[in-house]
């Protein structure tokens, strides 16, 4: 309970900030009352149906104190078409003249640009059938490298030129069952870079002022309804592990007894025998560890099998992403499960312990 | 003569403010001699096994002294006194006392797990003793696997496993049969006759007080020597 808890509640804000990270920029552009659809879309995948003209790019640089604006355009693929060779594939595509957020890493890890017809995958992106190609509407991309995971919907995003988009749009009205819209007229927002020394808000309340049909967010508060979110599970969270512990403390307390209780007779002969009070109550306590270690083994390997088996599920069932932690910070927080486990049977076991090892032997074979 | 267990001015008493109190031993005096057979009789609730535990430690005296091979032992630390009772004494008690989940062996090897000393020879000792009870060839049995009689030889067993120079037996024959019983009084008879042993007894069955060197009667938490006693003969 304890794992689970941190996991989601560690797991939700880390992928928040690896989303923000990944968008690399200081401040976001959406269509006027978008902001929670663009979240979405970028966070869960959810289709978006919001544009802003592409015009509206120029304007957005001519805001003083913008130094760069680079458009985004957010599609998704048809589910179970012919057409496309993978279900629900969301895709997002970039200005490689303008970006900041791609273009970089194409150019330190693959060493060019994206060709047309070449895209980058999200870390969960895989090509079916084993080759580095994927369809979508009728047309067919190459895999040419994945990005880190961020727990996010962006790992399950194909990442593609303006270019590329345009190209799939003129062979989708031919191949696909449902061609796309004409894409060159439209963006789904604008990421932006403040030039040096500029505030972020300051800059983001002068676009919102300047160019009316659009919303600018600073991206330290992109994703703040999920965040919320996020620390009303947590807070909800918290509370069902403190009453569990509590509820646990006195289950095993009561357990602790009833076992000093029924091997009363049993403690006052090894007493006689010459057991001293420090080795009964090393033995209850080494008991108690014993348990503890067990139990908050088979719990850790059962809340980590549930959390990978069921990240879906969780993922929507909560309304917020979850970035699974790495295998180094999953044995950490597995340590620390245990410690929270012992501390727990110890404080449960150390005053029936007590009273077992002090109690007159005499008393103890009467009871 | 020397003297193996002695009791000064031991009084117990039970209960406490608000409780009424009930006074389970009164002032006893009493001095046990090494090798003797001490078979204390008196009905229940007179403060037979009252005495034996204050005797051996297992319980508090409300006042008064109790000296073991020379130690005073209410005077000393928790562990002292359980390093006493491990060295020097054995117990057979009147109930079931064998560790179920162990075995036979483990069970007569178990005193040893408590003392500070290095035992090499725990299981040639440890088979030895069965050897003497009877039940060399059940060494691997569990506790559960053997009649109440059996299970009380594997106690006796036990309670030799040290060396003690005290033996106390509180009821040691009450749930047996007379048959089983003769058999447990026998071993009893021929330890005190081979090994030297100072032997204290508790028991209600009057029939067992010829096996005694002495008698002791308890009445109302008084002790009081049997003068017209006739067992047999301390061994030299």
């Amino acid at each position: 309970m304890v794992l689970s808890t941190v996991v989601i509640s560690r797991g939700g804000q880390e992928s928040l900030r690896l989303a923000r990270q990944r968008l690399g920029a200081d401040v976001v552009v959406v269509p006027r009352g978008a902001v929670t659809g663009i979240e979405g879309a970028l966070l869960l995948g959810n289709a978006t149906n919001t544009y802003l003209p592409r015009g509206v790019v120029g304007n957005v640089q001519a805001v003083p104190g913008v130094a760069i604006a680079s458009p985004q355009l957010y599609l998704t693929s048809m589910a179970n078409s012919s057409c496309c060779s993978v279900s629900l594939m969301f895709m997002y595509a970039f200005d490689p003249a303008t970006d900041f957020t791609i273009e970089p890493w194409l150019k330190e890890k693959l060493g060019h640009d994206l060709a047309l017809g070449q895209a980058v995958g999200g870390s969960e992106v895989f090509a079916p059938d084993g080759n580095d190609k994927i369809k979508l509407y009728g047309y067919e991309f190459t895999l040419v490298g994945k990005l880190e995971p961020t727990g996010t919907n962006l790992d399950q995003t194909l990442f593609m030129t303006f270019p590329t988009a345009f190209e799939m749009e003129r062979v989708s009205q031919t191949k696909a069952k449902m061609g796309l819209p004409v894409l060159e007229s439209y963006v789904s927002s604008v990421m932006v870079k403040v030039n040096p020394g500029a505030d972020r808000t300051q800059v983001a309340e002068a676009i919102t002022k300047a160019i009316p049909e659009v919303q600018a967010v600073p991206a330290a508060e992109l994703f703040g309804s999920y965040g919320t979110q996020i620390s009303g599970v947590l807070r909800t969270l918290v509370v069902i592990v403190v009453l569990t512990v509590a509820l646990s403390l006195a289950l095993m307390a009561v357990v602790f007894w009833m076992s000093v209780h029924d091997r009363s007779r049993q403690i006052g002969v090894l007493r006689a025998l010459g057991a001293t009070q420090r080795v009964v109550l090393l033995a209850y306590m080494t008991e108690a560890a014993l348990l503890a270690l067990v139990g908050g083994l088979v719990g850790a390997v059962l809340a980590t099998a549930a959390m990978y088996l069921f990240h879906d599920l969780l993922v929507s069932a909560l309304g917020f992403t979850i970035m699974l932690p790495s295998l180094v910070s999953l044995v950490g927080l597995i340590v620390v499960g245990l410690i929270v486990a012992l501390a727990v049977a110890a404080a449960a076991a150390l005053v029936p312990a007590l009273r077992a090892s002090r109690q007159e032997p005499a008393v103890s074979m009467r009871e | 003569m020397t003297t193996a267990v002695s009791l000064r001015g031991v009084s117990k008493a039970y209960g406490g403010e608000g409780v009424r109190t009930f006074a389970a031993l009164r002032d006893v005096d009493l001095d046990i001699e090494v090798n003797d057979f001490l078979v204390i009789t008196g009905r229940s609730g007179c403060g037979k096994t009252t005495l034996l535990n204050i005797a051996t430690g297992l319980a508090t005296p409300t006042s008064g002294t109790v000296t073991v091979d020379g130690v005073e032992i209410w005077s000393v630390s928790d562990a002292e006194r359980s390093g006493l009772r491990n060295r020097t004494m054995g117990f057979v008690f009147q109930f079931p006392s064998l560790l179920p989940g162990l075995s036979l062996e483990q069970n007569v090897m178990l005193p040893l797990e408590f003392s500070h000393e290095e035992h090499t020879d725990a299981r040639p000792r440890a088979q030895e003793l069965l050897d003497l009870v009877g039940l060399s060839h059940r060494m691997a049995a569990l506790p559960r696997e053997l009649s109440a009689g059996q299970q009380q030889r594997v106690v006796i067993a036990r309670a030799l496993i040290n060396r003690p120079t005290l033996l106390l037996a509180d009821e040691p024959s009450s749930d047996l049969d007379e048959e089983t019983e003769a058999e447990i009084m026998e071993i009893f008879r021929r330890i005190h006759a081979e090994q030297a042993l100072t032997i204290m007894m508790v028991t209600h069955a009057r029939q067992l007080v010829a096996f005694g060197t002495r008698h002791l009667e308890m009445v109302d938490g008084a002790v009081r020597e049997n003068p017209d006693h006739k067992g047999p003969a301390r061994p030299a």
